[in-house]
């Protein structure tokens, strides 16, 4: 096979491994060795930028004597991070059939404050959920420091009095950063910078001016006067995933996989569309009713792009998996691939 | 205002087709692919990795504005296969990857509740409770 050597080494049949260092309530911090750098970037952007959550993204103020404007304590209600528990069951707006908003496309919170003191906080844990809504957490605004008072929203003085209406929704960051799953996400390599991916800069001595990253000992250090390798790729990548509340830290990486393979099922699916004709063909037109009742939602209906055909069972579900990694009838090329 | 909406970063348009095949005419075996509403997400994935497929002899994408939601990729085989099965070929093969990725993550990740059980159960307990989602 026409296929580089120097990629043919055994560790290579055995595809992405993964080593996790620290995981607790707000982060997980792994290791994925064995995978190339776009694989690993890919699920990077995506952890970032394409998972679906909830927030809130219409405010309808009846009264607001506080000294903050209106649009000013709507956008701040915006970015305040709502549990997104059961988020997969929720509609996108748009692609609810009622006119602008109902149940199975929004949450709706309700806040009313009014101080009657000196001086008073408003804060997410006074966002009240509404009980109309699909699964029993969605929505709820994420509370995590230690008083349980959730976010500051604004702070009210004497007879000054808030009272609102929040719909939340389903959306990706891509459309607007409230919508990010990922507080921030740590993504490094090369730790002693072997394959001079980056310039340090320096006063006399980068080596000790610059502080070590904490998964130098993970690597070798280059020896004294080591010739500069030309073919080295980087081969291992240290994930830090931060929440921010809504969805546990594990999840975001979970999740973040399925909807990379939603994407590539989407293309795979799109460029043999021809080739097969089990009449999956038109997504814009109507979809056949068992569209939603396939398995747990991973293929996440009413998700905007062409991924549906058909929940757990589609052509790339695997029969009976219970994750979304389930077996798939490509199972094989995991293993090596082309090789 | 005159901005676009945002979701139009990731929302097709009534009747546009999320990736469509053009041959490219100046070179051998060689096709473009132009993805609407991706972008380096998917355009370097594919690029990079069937630049290291079999029978492909090249393979590169660009985004040719910013601001434009649109990915073109272009593939040149041997002729052995066509683009397209290339490209088809490395999707399927990502696609397993990543399962085997999520299983790989998933199971450690059960590795590492359980040794942390064994040290605090208290802690773990609200870990659990998370586990759900």
């Amino acid at each position: 096979m026409d296929y580089d050597p120097m990629a043919m080494d055994d560790s290579e049949s055995l595809g992405p491994v993964v080593k996790i260092s620290q995981a607790d309530k707000q982060r997980v911090k792994f290791e994925l060795s064995n995978a190339d750098i776009a694989f690993a970037n890919s699920l990077r952007r995506v952890m970032l930028a394409e998972i679906p959550t909830i927030a809130i993204d219409l405010v309808e103020i009846e009264e607001n004597s506080s000294v903050l404007a209106d649009e000013f304590i709507a956008h701040r209600l915006g970015l305040i991070p709502l549990s997104a528990e059961g988020v997969e069951n929720l509609l996108y707006s748009r692609e609810c059939d009622c006119d602008e908003y109902c149940e199975n496309c929004s949450v709706k919170l309700v806040l009313h404050a009014k101080c009657t003191g000196d001086e008073m906080s408003v804060s997410s844990r006074d966002l009240v959920p509404t009980a109309d809504r699909i699964s029993q957490n969605l929505g709820t605004p994420v509370i995590a420091d230690e008083d349980g008072l959730g976010s500051l929203i604004l702070k009210l003085r004497q007879n000054q009095e808030i009272k609102l209406e929040c719909i939340a929704k389903k959306g990706i960051a891509k459309e607007h950063a409230k919508w990010a799953p990922s507080a921030a996400i740590g993504f490094e390599y090369d730790p002693h910078n072997k394959l001079h991916h980056t310039d340090m800069w320096y006063e006399s001595d980068a080596k000790a001016e610059w502080p070590m990253s904490e998964y130098a000992d993970w690597e070798e250090p280059p020896q004294e006067g080591e010739p500069f390798d030309y073919d080295a790729v980087a081969n291992r990548f240290y994930f830090n995933v931060e929440t921010a509340g809504n969805i546990p830290p594990e999840t975001i990486v979970t999740e973040g996989i399925k909807v990379l393979q939603q994407k590539l099922a989407g293309l795979i699916h799109e460029l043999t569309e021809g080739d097969n004709e089990n009449g999956n063909g038109d997504y814009n037109g109507p979809r056949s009713p068992e569209f939603n009742g396939g398995g747990e939602g991973w293929q996440d209906p009413g998700y905007t792009t062409p991924y549906g055909n058909g929940g757990n069972q589609s052509a790339w579900g695997g029969g009976g998996a219970t994750t979304p990694y389930g077996q798939t009838p490509y199972g094989g090329a995991g293993q090596g691939g082309w090789q | 205002m005159n901005a676009p909406d945002r979701f139009e970063l990731f929302l097709l348009q009534d009747g546009e087709k999320k990736i469509t095949e053009k041959v490219f005419t100046g070179m051998s075996n060689t096709s473009d692919f132009i993805l609407m509403k991706e972008d380096h997400t998917l355009g370097n994935l594919l690029s990079e990795n069937l630049k290291q497929a079999p029978h492909v002899m090249m393979a590169g994408y660009k985004i040719a504005h910013p601001n434009v939601p649109e990915v073109m990729i272009r593939i040149q085989t041997d002729g052995t296969i066509t683009p397209r099965e290339a490209l088809v070929n490395i999707c399927k093969q990502l696609v397993a990857s990543y399962g085997q990725l999520g299983r790989e993550f998933q199971k450690e990740f059960a590795l590492r509740q359980y040794a942390d059980q064994g040290e605090q159960a208290g802690l773990n307990a609200q870990g659990q409770g998370n586990g759900g989602f």
